[in-house]
């Protein structure tokens, strides 16, 4: 379960997360949706532990445990995972020994045991397979080259790795075709547990067609303002978010 | 005595980055004759003597390196104050072995070597050494090597200099590559308070080639120098340089390297890479590269790039559950194995990556 509360962070002096609550408990998929510049990824930068950004209210708490006291790599071993909206590309690291060690360092960390080089290759290559990806593109630098909708999928494949307990996914779908799509949602799909939360950030209501999400929120002016249940997806759809923003200035003034 | 007078100073152009008496000033010393130990392929090898075959003195007798290139002829002509110090190493006409000669030079506190390698292959003849610099303690290793390659014959040369990190190494080659010769040289330094290695390499045949690589392993206040000249001086020659640097902490890296075209040598292909990886605000890397053409049908580059490590990259590694340290070890390796991955001895390049982890996981 992640448990955030009246969190607040700024970036160079200016204020983005402006008190931000939501909680999701295990089982559930959360999406959000806002505008663009709304600070959607900046949550999912602080959640995840990123460099620049300073929280200067609230918490976050992943299973009891506050989480934004933690060095970005520790968040990852208690089990949190963020599909970036960017993935970055780095030369002269392979994906296979990229995934070795990042899969081995959460293992260990977890106290289970490592996996040996046959027993990751044997991992990654069904995963590939799940994900439609190449066992080629194993052997090349992590994202170096990769297509955008190669970069999102590549994403959703270390997730499935990494088996995280919490996992954001920020626009995952964009950038990807429409059986790249299906493909990812059923990835993530797989992936839905008893034990395992999901917050979906994305623009369209397309993916949340094959991801079904127990609730939807809109995250405006640093906070969630508005949420609601798969619906509310399909009334911004149709209408965007004019009505909605005005109404929260209104409350607001 | 005469090397400490003649010590080059940083009034030099060729040594302004590098202040070697000041190093040297830090530690007493007595001169002592140099540990080296050889593994396999004997038969190549005897002691450099007050008695040596003809073809040696000839080369010995020869001004190394320049003399107005470098104006320090203190360093090149150290070893004849120590005429009995090092070893020359003869390789016959058409000589092929797989096997690589290892070559171990150990240093001990407060001693000062100044050993002599010849090095000698014959037409057609190819070898590969492997020479490894290690030791204890504060010790200062002035090293001449001269290499004589023949027509069409191949000298690899790995040097993997894990000297203390209390000592100070200087390493002045000189190379002569006759027609059609090779001389790929990889030059991995992880040691030395301060190290200079000079290579002069004199392209004197048509076709002959030389490929100059290294990676320079910087930290604390050590201090890596890497100064070199190469002449064209005959038509259709390549030379390469390509080189990286990891300057943590305090340390400083220097590079300096100059290709000389001269007239006769049309069509030249001369490369000239050095790229360097500044772990902290206070490390320096200084690099002056240099193109002297005096033909007109050449092809000769340079580029030098330098930068911090990628912090987007860091965070995405971080984000992963891969530990800080062991993150930026991973950038660090993907930077240097630009570099590494032309080594063609899987095994030597396996000795390379082990030297490279044991420095990062120091660091
Ligand atoms: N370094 C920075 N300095 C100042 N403002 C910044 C900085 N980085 C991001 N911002 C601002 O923070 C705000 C939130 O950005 P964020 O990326 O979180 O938006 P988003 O909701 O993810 O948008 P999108 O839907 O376009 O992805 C934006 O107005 C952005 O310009
Ligand atoms: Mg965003």
């Amino acid at each position: 379960m992640i448990k955030i509360e009246n969190l607040k962070a700024e970036i160079d002096g200016t204020e983005i997360l402006k008190g931000l609550d939501l909680t999701i408990n295990n089982g559930e998929v959360h999406a959000v949706m806002g505008p663009n510049g709304a600070g959607k990824s900046t949550l999912s930068y602080v959640l995840a532990g990123r460099d620049g950004y300073e929280v200067t209210a609230g918490s976050a708490e992943l299973d009891g445990e506050n989480i934004l006291e933690m060095e970005a790599e520790e968040r990852a071993a208690a089990g949190l995972f963020l599909a970036f909206q960017y993935p970055v590309e780095i030369p002269g690291v392979q994906m296979t020994t990229f995934l070795k060690t990042a899969l081995n360092a959460v293992r260990q960390a977890r106290g289970e045991e490592e996996l040996d080089a046959i027993g990751l290759l044997k991992l990654m290559k069904s995963t590939c397979k799940n994900l439609g990806i190449s066992d080629e593109m194993m052997k090349r630098a992590v994202n170096v080259g990769f297509s955008g909708g190669e970069k999102k999928r590549n994403e959703v494949l270390q997730m499935a790795m990494l088996e995280p307990k919490f996992a954001v996914l920020d626009e995952t779908d964009s950038g990807l075709d429409i059986d790249a799509l299906r493909i990812v949602a059923d990835g993530v799909n797989a992936l839905r547990a008893k034990e395992r939360s999901f917050l979906v950030i994305t623009h369209y209501q397309r993916l949340l067609d094959y991801i079904k999400p127990d609730y939807v929120h809109v995250l405006a002016d640093g906070k969630i303002i508005k949420s609601g249940g798969p619906e509310l997806a399909h009334e911004l759809e149709e209408k965007g978010y004019a009505e909605i923003l005005s109404t929260y200035e209104k409350e607001a003034a | 005595m005469t090397l400490m007078k003649s010590l080059p100073t940083q009034k030099l152009e060729r040594w302004k980055y590098t202040n070697l008496p000041a190093r040297l000033k830090k530690f007493e010393r007595e001169i002592a004759t140099a540990e080296i130990t050889f593994d396999g392929l004997n038969d190549l090898i005897m002691p450099y003597t007050n008695d040596n075959p003809d073809w040696v003195n000839e080369i010995t007798s020869r001004s190394p390196a320049g003399e107005a290139q470098y104006k320090d002829m203190a360093l090149w002509t150290a070893a004849n104050d120590a005429p009995q110090d090092g070893y020359i190493i003869d390789v016959p006409v058409n000589y092929q072995t797989g096997k690589p000669l290892t070559m171990i030079m150990t240093g001990g506190n407060a001693e000062q070597v100044s050993p002599r390698f010849i090095i000698r292959l014959a037409r057609g003849a190819e070898l590969t050494l492997i020479e490894h610099q290690t030791g204890e303690g504060a010790y200062w290793n002035n090293a001449v090597m001269q290499i004589e390659i023949g027509d069409g014959a191949i000298f690899n040369h790995y040097r993997f200099q894990d000297n203390s990190h209390d000592a100070v190494m200087t390493v002045n080659t000189h190379a002569q590559i006759a027609r059609n010769g090779q001389y790929n040289a990889f030059t991995l330094t992880t040691g030395a308070s301060m190290s200079r290695n000079q290579i002069h390499a004199d392209l004197k045949g048509e076709g002959a080639a030389c490929y100059l690589n290294g990676v320079n392993l910087l930290d604390g206040k050590r201090l890596g120098d890497t100064t070199i000249t190469v002449e064209h001086q005959a038509p259709h020659c390549e030379s390469r340089q390509d080189y990286r640097s990891v300057v943590g902490d305090q340390a400083t890296g220097v590079f300096q390297g100059k290709v000389h075209v001269h007239q006769i040598a049309q069509q030249t292909d001369g490369y000239q890479l050095s790229n360097s990886l500044l772990l902290s605000q206070q490390a320096t890397m200084n690099t002056k590269p240099e193109l002297e053409i005096y033909a007109d049908d050449v092809k000769c580059s340079h580029g030098t790039t330098s930068g911090m490590l990628d912090k987007d990259a860091l965070f995405y590694l971080q984000a992963r559950g891969i530990p800080k340290a062991q993150a930026r070890a991973l950038l660090i390796q993907a930077f240097i194995s630009e570099v590494t991955e032309q080594i063609t001895h899987d095994d030597i390049r396996e000795q390379a990556t082990a030297i490279i982890e044991k420095w990062l996981t120091a660091l």
